[in-house]
């Protein structure tokens, strides 16, 4: 199982997506792939993502059973905790570049 | 080029990584923002995973644009046109004879008598899963396998509680078959659509048969027939024995389950690798005079006779 979520997206690469997956909701994309494909798709999305931003997840031998990669800047950022992948949330930043306290 | 940063050019995967066959019936098949799609007559579109598919049945009441056969022979997914129900108009999207040295080969094993006869003995092999009887040749082995090929529609008809009288091939006149045949017609509609994929995705010719000649699919009808008796048709008849509504349809539908339950795309192309190096000719290596392409072939992740 392949999850791919595009967020401001060009129209051309969310075109190309649904060459392979199915587009169930806006800008996500389920398919159900091999690893080699899986590599190319996401070659497609990081040649073809310009100003967004993507996360592409499916699962593997790994302890949470799956695994993910991103691409271009988004609030949640991947971080490794003793070999585990989790998902830091980043503080929005303001117009003076403090850190809203929200 | 406006400076933009560009996709990768797309290419085929392999018929193995797809899904089978998927029914176009009624609306334009078009190209949006590069996507496959097929829009209805009340502005509905659907998005159809055109890389991700063996080949696609376009049946009457479809139009197809120049774009969307461009992207479909881009991806290598067979355009197949169908008559009503599955009966086979005509066929594109996939020029057959991709590699030559696969062509010629094949060729040469379809020329030469000894090695036929080779190739057909290792066909029926596959398909009655025992060797056939020596020294026959392979006019006597396709009378034997007449004999076989309606015991088992005879066998399969009481198996499930079918009223079966022959096979009946009339394909002008679609409604005048009984249920059973016409769930037959259908089911092996879309077994020789996947099948005739992926001759031409492994760069063989669908035209050079061996047991069966003379016929544009030819070789579809060969291979096709090593699958038939273990997948479509004990489907067809139990369907039939269902006496369903509309046949055609859950024939498909059940079409898709027989073909991942007998993992069909993971053995087709391996299998016709197999019938046919059990003629028993080396494959072919390049001339020594030859010279390789001026544009060398890049490497692809799809088949060998896919164009990249």
């Amino acid at each position: 199982m392949l999850v791919i979520v595009v967020e401001n997206a060009p129209p051309r690469l969310r075109g190309r997506l649904a060459i392979w997956l199915l587009e169930v909701r806006a800008g996500v994309y389920v398919g159900n792939v091999t690893r080699r494909v899986r590599e190319m798709i996401w070659d497609t999305v990081i040649k073809g993502i310009e100003d967004g931003n993507a996360v592409m997840a499916w699962n593997t031998n790994t302890e949470s059973g799956f695994d993910f990669v991103t691409c271009g800047a988004n609030r949640r950022e991947p971080v490794e905790i003793d070999g585990l992948k989790l998902v830091s949330f980043l503080p929005e930043i303001s117009q003076d570049g403090e850190a809203d306290s929200l | 080029m406006n400076g933009e940063p560009i996709l990768p050019p797309l290419k085929p995967i392999p018929i193995k990584d797809r899904i089978s066959v998927a029914y176009v019936e009624k609306g334009n098949v078009d190209v949006l923002d590069g996507a496959f799609v097929v829009v209805d007559k009340n502005g509905i579109r659907t998005h159809i995973p055109v890389g991700s598919l063996v080949c696609i049945m376009l049946e009457p009441g479809t139009r197809v644009s120049h774009a969307a056969v461009v992207l479909a022979s881009r991806v290598g997914c067979l355009l197949i046109w169908v008559g009503q129900s599955g009966v086979r108009l005509y066929s594109a999207g996939q020029p057959g004879g991709a590699r030559a040295d696969r062509l010629l080969y094949q060729a040469k094993l379809a020329l030469d008598d000894e090695t036929r006869l080779k190739v057909v003995r290792k066909m029926y092999e596959m398909r009655f899963k025992e060797k056939p009887p020596e020294r026959r040749s392979i006019e006597q082995l396709r009378g034997i396998e007449a004999v076989r090929v309606r015991k088992m529609y005879e066998l399969f008809a009481r198996q499930y509680g079918v009223k079966w009288i022959h096979r009946n091939y009339d394909y002008t006149e679609w409604e005048s078959g009984d249920v059973p045949n016409r769930c037959l017609s259908s089911a092996t509609a879309c077994l020789y659509g996947v099948t005739e994929a992926a001759i031409l995705a492994a760069g063989y010719a669908p035209a050079v048969g061996f047991i069966h000649t003379g016929k544009p699919q030819s070789f579809v009808y060969d291979i096709a027939d090593l699958f038939k008796f273990e997948t479509v048709v004990p489907m067809a008849f139990r369907i039939a024995s269902k006496n369903p509504k509309e046949p055609e349809r859950e024939v498909r539908l059940a079409c898709r389950d027989a073909f991942r339950q007998s993992r069909l795309l993971r053995r087709i192309i391996p299998t016709i690798e197999q019938v046919l190096s059990a003629g028993g000719l080396p494959f072919p290596g390049r001339p020594d005079e030859s010279i390789a392409p001026a544009i060398p072939n890049k490497e692809v992740i799809g088949d060998a006779g896919h164009r990249g």
